[in-house]
């Protein structure tokens, strides 16, 4: 039952699912969580967090008794991808910190995902073993071998059923290709190769190799003295295996080839908005510097974050983006205090529905914001406990820009800028939400009518 | 300032700082070259402290060092269009900025209080004391801080240039002919050219080495055996000074035998420590 699929904004209401992490005042900062990502039959949802862990929850089968809890998420595994480590050659900490998770297709039993911290990718086998063999001739059933002598009898081991483990191992390790740090990784469409961006450079990997990969992107200047780019996000086409697209610090997104050459430094398209005079300031181009960059599934358009906007772009058209969308314009009459305690660069991530109809992203005070690209509505909701009942509508939430404050709405100066949401996503064919609020999931369902 | 929640760290320069930045985005009143100057300053400390860090975040260096350049090359137009108001007594001297020398730039702190030395060709008026309490600084110094910045960057971030080839653990590293890797190479000695002008604090550490007396690196190492005619365990060579300090006299069992043989055995281990220490010295 898909409901609200491809469905308008005026006919979807947002409900509080569940909540996952503590309540607990005092955040330690490794549960701070960094990365979201549903698989891609949106069975298993993954988090990543600054500690270096990936916990991975499943959905529970719908239950015919209880059609109106739509399948909850549940724990499914826990494991420590990324350690800290201490490069001695250049007397540097590597964060353990999960900057992405990404997941392969299902191809058999098990689950396969990309994990990254700032220096290494790791592919990790999540399996279940619900089955143990029982009955081994030269063993007892708690290991200890037995002699031989005694022996009299041969049989054959059977399976017998276990209380279900679900192991997560490490397949592959790709290291030591990135000087900068790792901001995106993105699965190619053939599922034999993948690519890891950094500031500066993108790699592209085959799964079954982890001691060599190709530089197909080199931004890196001969003089770092002239550096003034870097790139921010990266992303395969969903269909075409050959495409990629990469996004800048200036504001710009450049298409790539790979069958045009082996280094793809020149692009096969440049997108680049013709900046507007009359929003300059000091601050332009620092608000311009892309934070993440996103093909629709379709695969006809890309969806871009600035630190304002929101952007959708054809990729049939460069010069400017087909739509744009105003996350917090009010944020910009406060751009030099955002800037001097370093909001201004922070990263937020945006996402595209099932159906590319409607996109979402994060906000500050714990807000998030979707814009339906049909209707031109959008809505502002709130992740936060007090609207944790279960089943609970979400109401709109505004903020209120000068003059009269009305009773629901909240004045831009009292905004929390440290309850940032940066990392949401959507379940790829129904209306579930997962948005990460610092150290708490949330999870967010369209109501059952 | 801005929200609940935020965890600041109280001091004055962060208030003063505070108080200006919200003064820049409440004030239509503020004139625009102050404007301009405040988040020209801003910059120049972020960029300041980044220095500081062990790792700075690239990214936002890259954004920062833009903005300053974008004021500067404003700053330099409207210095063409106009005719140059020297501060009286004060003349403009370009400092070369110690990036080398001194941490960076020596940023006096806006405290509101009184006048500050400035040297720069600066277009404003002495009288104003608003203006003058706030750091001005010249073109010449922006460029160096930048180009400083940017160069430490490198040294910190890329000491070896990547390869397409990145051998991992104990794995051999294959180089299959490929044009990719081809262009990886053309790259690669511009990458090396660049690390010969590298950045200052390279040279730096490498005449450090020069300068210091052989004998002085191996000080701390323990040569009281080795004078003596006393026999001698079995020598091992001469570690490096940062582990000398550990494990020397761990490593030396006890010498009271006396046995004619131990003798003759010290005396060609201590032969063969001076032609160890010879290869190591390199005499």
């Amino acid at each position: 039952f898909l409901a609200g699929f491809g469905s308008l904004m005026q006919d979807v209401l947002w409900c509080f699912s569940q909540v996952k992490g503590t309540i607990d005042a005092g955040v330690t900062e490794s549960d701070i969580i960094s990365t979201v990502e549903f698989n891609h039959t949106g069975e298993l949802l993954a988090t990543g967090d600054k500690g270096g862990r990936v916990v991975i929850f499943q959905r529970e089968q719908e239950s015919k008794n209880q059609p109106h809890r739509r399948g909850e998420y549940n724990v499914y595994s826990t494991f420590q991808s990324h350690e800290p480590e201490f490069d001695y050659l250049k007397s540097l900490e590597i964060e353990e910190k999960i900057n992405k998770i990404r997941w392969l297709p299902q191809q058999n039993a098990a689950y396969f995902l990309l994990s990254t911290n700032d220096k290494t990718v790791k592919l990790w086998k999540v399996s279940e073993r619900d089955k143990r063999p029982e009955g081994y001739n030269l063993k007892d059933e708690d290991g200890r071998l037995r002699d031989p002598s005694m022996i009299t009898v041969l049989r054959v081991p059977v399976l017998r059923p276990m209380d279900l483990m679900v192991e997560a191992t490490p397949r592959r390790v790709f290291a030591n290709a990135h000087t900068y740090h790792i901001n995106s990784i993105s699965v190619n469409s053939d599922y034999e190769t993948y690519m890891s961006a950094d500031d500066l450079r993108i790699n592209l990997w085959n799964f079954e190799i982890t001691n060599q990969s190709f530089n197909i992107v080199d931004i890196k200047p001969a003089n770092m003295e002239e550096l003034t780019e870097v790139i921010t996000a990266a992303e395969f086409h969903p269909h075409h295996c050959n495409t990629f697209v990469y996004s800048s610090s200036k504001g710009t997104i450049r298409l790539c080839d790979m069958r045009t050459a082996a280094l793809c430094d020149r692009h096969a398209k440049f997108f680049e908005e013709p900046e507007d005079p009359s929003n300059r300031s000091f601050f332009s181009e620092i608000i311009s510097s892309i934070s993440d960059v996103k093909f629709s599934h379709s695969g006809r358009y890309i969806m871009t974050r600035d630190y304002l906007t929101v952007k959708v772009w054809d990729l049939n058209m460069e010069n400017r983006p087909i739509e744009t969308y105003q996350v917090h314009d009010y944020l910009r009459s406060k751009l030099c205090s955002l800037y001097e305690n370093d909001c201004i660069f922070d990263k937020f991530e945006c996402v595209w529905n099932g159906s590319d109809s409607v996109i979402m992203t994060g906000s500050y005070n714990n807000f998030f914001r979707m814009f339906d690209r049909n209707t031109k509505r959008d809505v502002t909701l709130e992740a936060s406990r007090e609207n944790s009942k279960p089943r609970a509508i979400l109401k709109p939430r505004k903020v209120c820009v000068g003059g009269k404050r009305r009773k629901d709405e909240i004045s831009v100066d009292s905004l929390d800028f440290s309850k940032k949401i940066l990392h949401t996503a959507w379940h790829p064919s129904e209306n579930i939400i997962a948005v990460a609020a610092t150290n708490n999931l949330y999870i967010f369902q369209d109501k059952v009518n | 300032m801005l929200g609940r929640g935020l965890k600041r760290k109280l001091s004055d320069y962060e208030e003063s700082m505070a108080g200006l930045s919200c003064a820049f985005d409440s004030s239509r009143g503020l004139p625009y070259p102050l404007k301009r100057q405040l988040v020209l300053n801003m910059c120049l400390t972020k960029l300041q402290t980044y220095k500081m860090l062990v790792e700075p975040n690239l990214h936002r260096s890259v954004l920062i060092a833009n903005t300053v350049r974008q004021i500067q090359e404003e700053m330099r137009q409207e210095s063409n269009q106009q005719p140059v108001n020297i501060c009286p007594g004060i003349a403009p001297a370009s400092h070369s900025y110690a990036g080398m020398e001194s941490p960076g730039i020596s940023l006096q702190l806006p405290s509101g209080v009184g006048q500050q030395e400035s040297h720069c060709c600066d277009l404003r008026s002495v009288e104003d004391p608003i203006e003058n309490s706030l750091l001005i600084v010249s073109d010449d110094d922006m460029s160096s801080a930048i180009s400083s910045i940017l160069k430490d960057l490198d040294f910190v971030e890329d000491i070896s240039p990547p390869t397409c080839l990145v051998p991992t653990g104990d794995d051999q590293p294959k180089f299959p002919e490929n044009t990719g890797l081809k262009l990886e190479d053309d790259r690669q000695d511009l990458k090396g050219a660049e690390c010969v002008f590298g950045s200052f604090e390279i040279s730096n550490s490498t005449s450090y080495l020069k300068d210091l007396a052989i004998d002085d690196i191996f000080e701390d190492i323990d040569t009281s055996m080795y004078d003596s005619d006393f026999c001698c365990p079995p020598l091992m060579p001469p570690r490096s000074p940062s582990l000398a300090t550990e494990e020397p006299l761990k490593t030396f069992p006890s010498c009271n035998s006396s046995s004619a043989n131990n003798i003759q055995i010290c005396r060609t281990d201590l032969s063969e420590l001076d032609h160890i220490m010879e290869i190591l010295v390199g005499s």
